[in-house]
C-alpha cells in the first residue's frame, strides 16, 4: 500500500500532505511526465483524464469562465440584496448606466441658477441662462427630454422644473416654455398663460412639475394647474384663493398652496388624497412648504417642521437639527434640509442611499432635490451629489433593479440545478450499482421502474407535478419540489450507465479479491467499484448539471418552476417574451440571455472535453 | 420478429396503465370536490342537516366515496360507471373540460393540428440540411468550415429554446421584419385557398426556424460523430486500400452505415420537440397548438383537460420509444431481436 501511494507522488514521500491538498496537486499538477507504458502502470486513470483534459484550451477556457460565473452567482449575492417586494413606478425600464447624477461640466463652470428633478433624469439652468438635461431623459424612441425646444435655447432660462415626463423652463422675461410627453396635455399651458408668454401682462413667481401634471404660482397670487387631471387633483378654486397665493407644492397625486396669512390650504374644492387633509398646525405662521411623493412638509415661521399626509419610508422621522432650518427640499421619499450654518441633514427612504449626505461637502449655499437625487451647492459653486446614480443593468416593468435579481436568479437557478444534479446522482448510482452488481431480479425490476420513469414526458409530467405540488406552499418549500422533481424524472440516464459499468467492473480481480476477503457487498458496491465507475459517469453528471439548469429555467419560464417574485434566469426571462420589451426594453433579456447562454455552452464544452479525455481512442493507443 | 414485437407491444401497455394510474393519483391529491360544488348553491336554500344529507348522498350517488382504485377504472373504463355502463377513457370518453365548457375530445382537433404541421415541417427542414452537414463535417472534420459549424451546434444545443425563441424573435421580426412576432395568421383576414395557405406559412416560419435550429444543432453532432466512426473502420480503409474513389468510399461505404446509429436518435429527438420543445415554442410565439392548451389547462386548473393530454404524450413517447426501437432491427441487421 505504502508502496503504490509513494509511487505516484514522489514529493510526498517525506511527509503526508491533507489528502484534498494531495488530490487536488496530483490531478492538477502532474510532477513529471510518464511514457505509455509506465503511466499505464503508474497513474490512475482519473489523472490521465485530467490531464487530457487540461490540454485541450477550450474545455479549459470554458472551466474558468464556468467557474467564475459560479463564483460570481454565489458570492456577488452577498454584497447585492434583493429586496422581493421591492417595486417602484417611477423607476420602470431605465436603461443601464449611471449617468443620473452626471452634472454637466460646463454647468458646474457657469454656476448653477437652478436644477430640478424629474424621474431618472435632472434638468438645469446655468447663470448666462443656458439649459441643461442629464439623466434617463430618452422617454420613448420619439421623445427624448433633451430636444430642447430653440425658442427655449435661445431664451435665458432662470427657472425649471421637471415632472415625470415632462419639462418646464421659466425665462427672465416671465415666458413659461414646457416640453416633453404631449399625450396627456403636460405641455399643453392654459389660454391666459399662453397669452401671457406673449404680453408679459404679469410675472410668474414658481413653477412645479409633478406625474404628468403642471402648477404655476404668478407674482399677483394666482394659481395655473394643467396636465392629466384624470390621476391627479389639479383642480383649483380660483374664486376663494385669487391673489392670495404665496407658494405651491406638489406631490404625486395633487398639489397644496400656501396662502398670504401663512395658512396652508389645499387648491380645489375637496380632499381626496391624505396629503388633503391639512392638520390644524399649519392653519398659521407657515413659511414655506414642499412636497414629497405622499407627505407634505411646512417650515414654521418658528423653525419647526409639521409633516403629514401619507408617509411610507420615514420621512416624518425628522432627526434633531444643530441650527435653524434655512430651506428644505423633497424627492420621491425623502426629505433634505439646509441649516443655517451650511450643514445639509437628509431623511426617509433610503433604499438608493439618498440620505446618505456626502461628509467632504463643503458650506453649502443652495439645495436641489427630487426623486431619489440630490444636488447641493456650495459657497464655491462647485456642485455636490448624492443618491441614486443609476442601474449597471437597467430595471426591469415594475422598476426593480435588474443586476440585483440577474445574480440573485443566477444563485437559485444554480443552487437548484446542483443540487438536482445530487439528488439524480443518489437515486442513479444508488439503483444502478445494485442493479448492475446483482443483475438477474433484481436489475430486472429496476430497469423496468427506469423504463417507466424515462418514457414519461419530461417537461409535461415535470409541469403538472409542480402544479399539483406546489399550490399551497411557500418559495422555498416550491423550490426544493422543484430540484426533487427534477432529480426524480431525470435519474435513468446515469442509472443505465453505472448498471453497464458495474457489469464490466464486477467480474475485475480487485472485485474477487474483495468478495474473498469477506467484504460486505455495500462496500464492494460503494466502496471498492462506484469510486472505479465515478470518472466515466463524470461526464453524464457535467452534462446532467446544464440540462437541469435549462429544464429549471424551462419550467419558470412557463411558470411552472419557482414562482414570481423570486428571480431564477428562467423566470426572468417570461417578461422578456412580449415583443414591446424585446423590441425596446433590450437590457431586460440581454444581459440575463447572455449570461444564462454563456453558462450553459460553458457546461456543455466542459462536458465534451471531458468526454474526449475519457476516450481512450484519443490518446494514440 | 412478431413475438418480440407482441412483447413489446404488451409491454407498452403495461406501462401506459402504469402511468395512468399514477398520474390518477397524482391527480386525485388535488383537492377538489365536483359534489360540493353542485351543492355549494343550494347551501342557503336548504336546512344544514338535510343539505349534509344531500351532499352525503350525491358523493354516494357520483361515487365520490369508492376507493381510488375503483375510481381509476371508472375513469379507464375497466369498470362500470356509476350509471351502469362502461364510460371512460378505453371508450372514447376524455373528459369534459371546466375550463373550455366542452368535452376534451372536441378542443384537441385544432391545437394538434397545428402542431403536427409545426413539427412535421420543422422535422423534414432539419433532417434535409442536418444529414448533408453532419456528413460534410465528418468529411472535412477539423478544417475551418468544421469548426465554424461546431461553434454553431454547441451555441445551438446549449442554449435553451427559449433564449432562442426571443433571440430570433429579436433579429428577424423586430430587427429586419421578415415574420410577424407571433400568432397564426394575420389577425382579422378572410384569405382563402393559396393565399391562406401562405399566410399561416408565413406565420409558422419563424417558429420552424428557431425548431430547425434546435434540432440541427444536436442532430448534426449525431450525425458528424456517427460518420467519423465510420470512416475510422476498417472497412473503409479496405474500400480505400483497393483505390476506390473517395466519393465513392464515403457516398457508397460509410454514409449507409453512418446512418443507421443516427436514425434511432431521430426519433427521441422528434418525441423530445413534440412533448417538451414545441411546448415551449407554441408558448414563445403564441400559437393555438398542443402545448399551449395544455399550460392553459394547467393554468385554468382544468385538470380533466390536463390528464388527457398528459395521457396523449404519454401514449406519444411510448409508441415513440417503441419505434425507436423497432427503427434500430429494421435499419441494422446486426441486431437481432429474436432472442
Amino acid at each position: 500500500m505504502d508502496h503504490n501511494k509513494n509511487n505516484g507522488s514522489a514529493r510526498t514521500a517525506g511527509k503526508k500532505e491533507f489528502f484534498l491538498v494531495r488530490w487536488v496537486r496530483r490531478l492538477f499538477f502532474p510532477n513529471k511526465e510518464l511514457d505509455i507504458y509506465a503511466e499505464e502502470q503508474m497513474q490512475s486513470p482519473l489523472r490521465v483524464v485530467a490531464r487530457n483534459f487540461f490540454s485541450k484550451p477550450i474545455a479549459v477556457t470554458a472551466l474558468i469562465v464556468f467557474i467564475l460565473i459560479a463564483l460570481f452567482v454565489f458570492i456577488a449575492p452577498n454584497f447585492v440584496t434583493l429586496d422581493l417586494g421591492e417595486q417602484d413606478s417611477t423607476l420602470v425600464f431605465v436603461s443601464p448606466g449611471y449617468s443620473m447624477l452626471k452634472v454637466p461640466a460646463e454647468l458646474e463652470k457657469n454656476g448653477v441658477a437652478d436644477i430640478a428633478v424629474g424621474n431618472n433624469f435632472s434638468v438645469g439652468a446655468d447663470k448666462e441662462g443656458n439649459i441643461y438635461v442629464w439623466g434617463k431623459h430618452k422617454l420613448t424612441k420619439v421623445i427624448d427630454l433633451a430636444d430642447i425646444p430653440e425658442e427655449v435655447k435661445n431664451a435665458k432660462i432662470v427657472k425649471v422644473a421637471a415632472g415625470a415626463d415632462h419639462v418646464l423652463a421659466l425665462d427672465d422675461r416671465g415666458t413659461v416654455y414646457a416640453w416633453g410627453n404631449k399625450r396627456l396635455g403636460q405641455t399643453i399651458l392654459p389660454d391666459e398663460l399662453e397669452s401671457n408668454n406673449r404680453m408679459h401682462t404679469f410675472g410668474i413667481k414658481e413653477i412645479h412639475a409633478s406625474n404628468q401634471f403642471s402648477v404655476v404660482v404668478t407674482d399677483d397670487g394666482r394659481v395655473f394647474t394643467w396636465g392629466n387631471d384624470n390621476l391627479a387633483d389639479i383642480d383649483y378654486d380660483a374664486e376663494t384663493y385669487d391673489g392670495h397665493v404665496v407658494s405651491a407644492a406638489v406631490t404625486n397625486f395633487t398639489y397644496v398652496i400656501l396662502l398670504d396669512d401663512g395658512s396652508v390650504s389645499i387648491g380645489g374644492f375637496s380632499p381626496k388624497f391624505t396629503v388633503q387633509k391639512i392638520p390644524e398646525a399649519v392653519k398659521s405662521g407657515v413659511k414655506s412648504i414642499v412636497g414629497t411623493s405622499n407627505t407634505i412638509a411646512a417650515t414654521m415661521e418658528d423653525g419647526s417642521l409639521v409633516i403629514w399626509g401619507a408617509p411610507t419610508k420615514g420621512e416624518n422621522n425628522v432627526p434633531a437639527f444643530s441650527s435653524p432650518i434655512k430651506e428644505v427640499a423633497g424627492g420621491r421619499y425623502h426629505l433634505t434640509a439646509l441649516l443655517e450654518d451650511g450643514t445639509v441633514v437628509s431623511w426617509g427612504g433610503n433604499r438608493y442611499k439618498q440620505i446618505e449626505v456626502p461628509k467632504d461637502i463643503g458650506e453649502v449655499e443652495n439645495l436641489y432635490v427630487g426623486s431619489f437625487q440630490n444636488y447641493a451647492v456650495d459657497t464655491d459653486g462647485s456642485i455636490h451629489t448624492w443618491g441614486l446614480k443609476g442601474f449597471l443593468l437597467g430595471t426591469d416593468g415594475l422598476g426593480r433593479d435588474v443586476f440585483a435579481r440577474l445574480v440573485n436568479g443566477g444563485k437559485m437557478t444554480m443552487t437548484i440545478g446542483a443540487l438536482s444534479v445530487v439528488i439524480e446522482m443518489i437515486i442513479g448510482i444508488i439503483l444502478g450499482g445494485i442493479a448492475g452488481y446483482f443483475g438477474g431480479v433484481v436489475d430486472m425490476v429496476v430497469m423496468r421502474i427506469a423504463e417507466v420513469v424515462s418514457s414519461m414526458p419530461f417537461i409535461p409530467f415535470a409541469m403538472i407535478l409542480s402544479a399539483v405540488m406546489g399550490t399551497r406552499v411557500s418559495v422555498e418549500q416550491r423550490m426544493y419540489i422543484i430540484m426533487v422533481i427534477l432529480g426524480i424524472l431525470s435519474w435513468p440516464g446515469l442509472c443505465r450507465l453505472v448498471r453497464a459499468q458495474m457489469f464490466a467492473q464486477r467480474e475485475m480481480e480487485y472485485v474477487v479479491a474483495a468478495k474473498a476477503l469477506g467484504v460486505k457487498e455495500k462496500k464492494i458496491i460503494f466502496s471498492h467499484i462506484i469510486p472505479n465507475v465515478m470518472s466515466v459517469c463524470l461526464v453524464s453528471i457535467t452534462l446532467a448539471f446544464g440540462t437541469s439548469m435549462l429544464t429549471e429555467s424551462s419550467l419558470s419560464y412557463l411558470g411552472f418552476g419557482v414562482p414570481l417574485p423570486t428571480p431564477t434566469w428562467g423566470n426572468m426571462l417570461t417578461g422578456a417574451n412580449n415583443s414591446i420589451i424585446i423590441q425596446n426594453y433590450w437590457w431586460n433579456w440581454v444581459f440575463v440571455g447572455a449570461i444564462f447562454g454563456l453558462a450553459c455552452i460553458c457546461i456543455n464544452l466542459i462536458g465534451d472535453g471531458l468526454r474526449d479525455a475519457l476516450d481512450p481512442k484519443a490518446n494514440g493507443r | 420478429m412478431k413475438k418480440y414485437l407482441l412483447k413489446r407491444i404488451v409491454y407498452l401497455i403495461i406501462v401506459f396503465f402504469v402511468v395512468s394510474l399514477m398520474m390518477y393519483m397524482i391527480y386525485n391529491l388535488i383537492p377538489s370536490d365536483p359534489a360540493l360544488v353542485q351543492m355549494e348553491p343550494l347551501r342557503k336554500s336548504l336546512k344544514p342537516e338535510e343539505w349534509t344529507r344531500q351532499y352525503h348522498e350525491l358523493r354516494a350517488k357520483l361515487g365520490l366515496n369508492d376507493p381510488l382504485i375503483v375510481r381509476y377504472a371508472r375513469w379507464m373504463g375497466f369498470a362500470k360507471d356509476v350509471n351502469g355502463s362502461f364510460n371512460g377513457l378505453l371508450q372514447g370518453n376524455f373528459g369534459y373540460s371546466i375550463s373550455y365548457k366542452r368535452n376534451v375530445i372536441d378542443l384537441l382537433g385544432v391545437p394538434m393540428q397545428n402542431s403536427i404541421i409545426l413539427n412535421l415541417i420543422s422535422t423534414i427542414i432539419t433532417l434535409a440540411i442536418t444529414i448533408p452537414l453532419g456528413i460534410y463535417c465528418a468529411v472535412h472534420a477539423r478544417k475551418a468550415m468544421d469548426s465554424g459549424i461546431q461553434v454553431f451546434t454547441v451555441i445551438g444545443y446549449s442554449l435553451p429554446t427559449f433564449l432562442i425563441g426571443i433571440l430570433f424573435i429579436y433579429i428577424f421580426a423586430v430587427l429586419l421584419g421578415w415574420f410577424p412576432t407571433g400568432g397564426a395568421k394575420t389577425p382579422g383576414s378572410t384569405y382563402t385557398g393559396v393565399m391562406e395557405f401562405l399566410d399561416r406559412m408565413h406565420y409558422l416560419a419563424l417558429p420552424t426556424l428557431v425548431l430547425v435550429f434546435t434540432g440541427l444543432a444536436g442532430m448534426t453532432r449525431t450525425v458528424r460523430a456517427a460518420m467519423m466512426d465510420t470512416l475510422s473502420q476498417d472497412y473503409i480503409r479496405t474500400a480505400r486500400a483497393k483505390g476506390l474513389k473517395e466519393k465513392v468510399v464515403i457516398y457508397s461505404h460509410a454514409w449507409r452505415n453512418a446512418l443507421l446509429p443516427v436514425s434511432t436518435s431521430i426519433m427521441g429527438w422528434m418525441i423530445g420537440v413534440f412533448t417538451g420543445g414545441s411546448l415551449v415554442i407554441e408558448n414563445t410565439f403564441s400559437l393555438n397548438g398542443t402545448g399551449r392548451l395544455y399550460i392553459s389547462a394547467l393554468n385554468n386548473t382544468d385538470y380533466e383537460l390536463v390528464l388527457a393530454m398528459q395521457m396523449f404524450y404519454t401514449l406519444v413517447s411510448l409508441i415513440g420509444v417503441l419505434l425507436t426501437d423497432l427503427s434500430y432491427t429494421l435499419v441494422d441487421p446486426r441486431v437481432r431481436i429474436d432472442k
